[in-house]
């Protein structure tokens, strides 16, 4: 893009350079047409047309070399801003990439973090979660192991009492009842003479 | 000699009602005295408990009644203070059964001794004693409970 803007300018320029060097001649020959036909000296047509012919190789070999030497500083110029292009872009590149390197990098460091982060707390809250709950169970086992226990005999004695029904006997028990009173008498005996 | 409660009356209510029937009895000997003083008919005597009778019995022994004796009597039973046990049975023992009971206690633990009965039929046998200061159990509920383990054990092992 660059390139082609650098050569239309510079055939603007060519242009401009022989449009001027075609006003000059015009007024040139007018001058010397003034001057030859007031007051100079005459040149006979051969010698004015040799001359002209060697003014106007002289010119164009003027103009070829101009043109030569603009050609080349043009392309050096052209390659110089090239260049500079080239390396500024690659430079502007190198830097956006390596931008968006850093970022990309720091983007997933963070990621990395935050997911570290989240599976620590996901851990933790997995680890809290087993513990609360092999604690309730345990809890809760235990307080039906309890509630059995102390239930047990209330239960048990219970279902003797309602299989029994009315039909309690006192005198099958009495030997057991008198047995149970012999073998803590002294403790009764103490107990209720300290009563009195 | 020192006056002592006949067996048959071995309970504080039993203590109650023949307090009761003393002071009735000499509410009606006072009366037929004042009726008797004023030439108004006597009332008939008022019928007692066995246990009265045994008891008024005991305190007279042998010698004729008189409002004295019988109001030192009325005394002497109101400012009893004997040893008391409460026995808890899965049923009511019935008389011979609470003989049996009352002699144990009044041979083993105090001659002057009241019983009183209390029947609980979840209790499914022994006996609960309660003294003034300790309660003694000795049903199979207690047995039950103390030996849950036992049976813990055994329903494991089913």
């Amino acid at each position: 893009m660059i390139e082609l803007i650098l050569a239309g300018a510079l055939a603007f320029v060519l242009a401009v350079i022989v449009v001027v060097q075609n006003q000059q001649l015009s007024i040139l020959r007018r001058q010397h047409h003034t001057d030859t036909s007031n007051t100079g000296p005459k040149v006979t047509q051969p010698t004015a047309t040799e001359l002209e012919a060697k003014l106007k190789a002289a010119y164009e070999a003027k103009i070829t070399e101009s043109v030569t030497t603009f050609g080349s500083d043009l392309q050096a110029t052209s390659r110089r801003l090239s260049e500079q292009v080239s390396r500024l872009t690659t430079t502007v590149i190198e830097e956006e990439l390596e931008a968006y390197q850093k970022t990309l990098e720091q983007v997933r460091k963070s990621a990395t973090e935050a997911m570290g982060q989240i599976h620590q707390a996901v851990e933790h809250q997995r680890v809290e979660l087993r513990q609360g709950m092999e604690a309730e169970l345990a809890a809760e086992k235990k307080a039906l192991a309890d509630k059995f226990d102390t239930k047990l005999g209330d239960i048990v004695s219970s279902y003797i009492s309602e299989s029994l029904g009315s039909g309690v006997d006192l005198g099958a028990q009495m030997q057991f009842i008198l047995t149970s009173l012999e073998a803590h008498k002294a403790d009764i005996r103490k107990d209720l003479l300290d009563g009195v | 000699m020192a006056f002592e409660l006949p067996p048959a009356v071995y309970s504080p209510q039993l203590v109650e009602s023949v307090i009761y029937d003393v002071q009735y009895y000499l509410d009606w000997v006072r009366q037929n005295q004042i009726r008797a003083k004023v030439g108004a008919k006597p009332k008939a005597e008022p019928n007692h408990s066995d246990e009265t009778v045994l008891v008024i019995e005991a305190w007279l022994a042998g010698k004729p009644p008189t409002l004295e004796s019988i109001e030192a009597l009325l005394e002497h039973l109101r400012q009893l203070k004997l040893p008391e046990v409460h026995i808890t049975l899965a049923a009511l023992p019935n008389r011979a059964q609470r003989e049996t009971l009352v002699s144990w206690f009044r041979n083993n633990a105090s001659p002057q001794l009241l019983v009183s009965f209390v029947a609980d039929r979840n209790l499914g046998g022994g006996i609960v004693v309660r003294t003034p200061n300790h309660v003694y159990d000795y049903t199979w509920k207690q047995e039950l409970v103390a030996g849950r383990d036992k049976l813990a054990g055994i329903i494991k092992r089913v």
